[in-house]
């Protein structure tokens, strides 16, 4: 399991891109206007953090339908890596959430459909590991595991997209949809660092979920060795 | 002769639940008295006059719903619970095949579901003066937030039964579920208290059904793998 030559130089790569994202968006990234001085600069870092807690959401659902199929236990372990750094990123991107709120709006939570979201997201992730403790056998944790885990992501979608839009929220909205055409309202320099932060945060993403399941198949592979 | 046959003997589980839940009573008892205490508290500390008239429609629903919500929590778990206490489910799983229990199991919830509707609806706008101007709104919403709410909470029940069984993880795994449904029915409930037009229920009813009937198809393609696990 040792790491490739190509698998140093994306990580290497990484580095530097992440640091580059910061330094743009703490010092290049132009003031946003209707924004207090410089609260509006916690986007690159609260929007990415929200998309990658989406993101392994999705990836976890990917593994979990590939456990039922299949039932290999390193796509067990897939999910489980996959819902851990999203819990991880769901809270950071509370945090940040917040810190934003208090300066913007006085008040570090006041129950935005948003923030409720986010909130509803930690609570599934949450009950995800609250039941994989409750089952013992591995085999039959990982299937209710998983089913859970699907059942849950149908109704995110309810939760995501649709809540937030139909009930007044005060969450600044970066895209704005109407009419069948879909515009950033934003500044087309600040919209750069906003994606080249999104692409940054997801390659972080893959780079700790590579090392959560290197991990898994150390540890599987020392059981059998073990088992031998 | 395949689909008679799936559906009678789903009906079929749900004759042996009736039946069995007649001669316990678990869940009934554990429902109507944890609903009828809340509602006895609800009444006796707010009542018909302890809220401002603008707040009414709005305090009044999410009241409503939190009453049947909680009570709901406190018996629907039981439903596949009670077998692996009993150690029935292996006959069960010989005896039918995974969606005829699923649809008799979800059967039976929808029964105990509406019968709590049926009793705490009334007496509730009655002790608290809840006055709903469209009557036919209410019950719909009631109807369609009933079904989907057993949906989701029969799934979670034969999750949880296979997993440690207690009634906390029940709660646990289901809350996260359910809000964006409980969102909806107490904005239907709201809507059919406010207004007299059918149609003001309708945005909340079609996130309803929407969402009832995606957790229905999602039930279907996942209890085989609950069950037979």
């Amino acid at each position: 399991m040792t790491e490739k030559t190509w698998q140093k130089g994306l990580k290497w790569l990484l580095g530097v891109w992440l640091t580059g994202v910061t330094a743009a968006a703490l010092l290049w990234a132009p003031p946003a206007a209707g924004f207090q001085g410089d609260s509006f600069r916690i986007v690159f870092f609260h929007v990415p953090q929200a998309w990658v807690a989406v993101l392994a959401f999705c990836v976890n659902l990917v593994a979990s339908l590939r456990y039922l199929r299949g039932r290999r236990p390193l796509d067990d372990a897939r999910a489980t890596a996959a819902a851990r750094l999203g819990l991880l990123f769901a809270i950071l991107a509370t945090i940040t959430g917040s810190i934003f709120a208090k300066i913007e709006w006085g008040m570090f939570w006041n129950w935005d459909p948003r923030e409720t979201s986010i909130v509803i997201l930690l609570l599934i992730y949450a009950a995800y590991f609250a039941l994989r403790q409750a089952v013992a056998d591995e085999e039959r944790r990982g299937a209710l595991a998983a089913a859970y885990a699907i059942f849950a992501f149908v109704t995110m979608p309810f939760l995501i997209f649709v809540v937030p839009r139909v009930y007044a929220s005060l969450h600044p909205n970066l895209v704005e949809a109407a009419r069948g055409t879909v515009r950033f309202k934003m500044d087309p320099h600040m919209r750069m660092v906003l994606l080249a932060a999104l692409v940054g945060f997801s390659g972080l993403f893959t780079w700790l979920y590579t090392l959560e399941v290197r991990v898994a198949r150390l540890v599987a592979a020392r059981r059998a060795q073990e088992e031998a | 002769m395949q689909r008679s046959s799936l559906l009678a003997e789903s009906l079929a589980i749900l004759g042996k639940e009736v039946a069995s839940e007649l001669r316990r009573r678990v869940a009934l008892n554990a429902i109507g008295l944890f609903a009828v205490t809340t509602l006895v508290a609800v009444a006796y500390q707010i009542g018909p006059y302890g809220l401002a008239e603008q707040d009414r429609p709005f305090l009044l629903s999410a009241l409503l719903w939190i009453i049947l919500f909680f009570a709901a929590t406190a018996g629907l778990a039981r439903v596949f619970v009670k077998e692996e206490d009993a150690h029935t489910a292996k006959a069960l799983r010989l005896a039918a095949r995974p969606l005829a229990v699923l649809y008799g199991k979800l059967l039976f919830n929808l029964v105990l579901l509406l019968a709590l509707e049926v009793i705490i609806v009334p007496l509730y706008c009655a002790l608290m003066g809840f006055a709903v101007r469209s009557v036919a709104g209410l019950i719909l919403v009631m109807a369609a937030g009933g079904a989907a709410f057993a949906v989701t909470s029969t799934f979670v029940a034969a999750i949880i039964a296979r997993a440690s069984g207690s009634n906390a993880l029940f709660a646990i795994l289901a809350l996260p579920l359910l809000l964006p449904l409980l969102v909806a029915v107490i904005a239907g409930t709201r809507a059919a208290a406010g207004s007299m037009e059918l149609a003001a229920v309708l945005p909340a009813l079609r996130a309803i059904v929407s969402l009832g009937g995606v957790t229905m198809v999602t039930a279907v393609f996942l209890f085989p793998v609950v069950w037979r696990d």
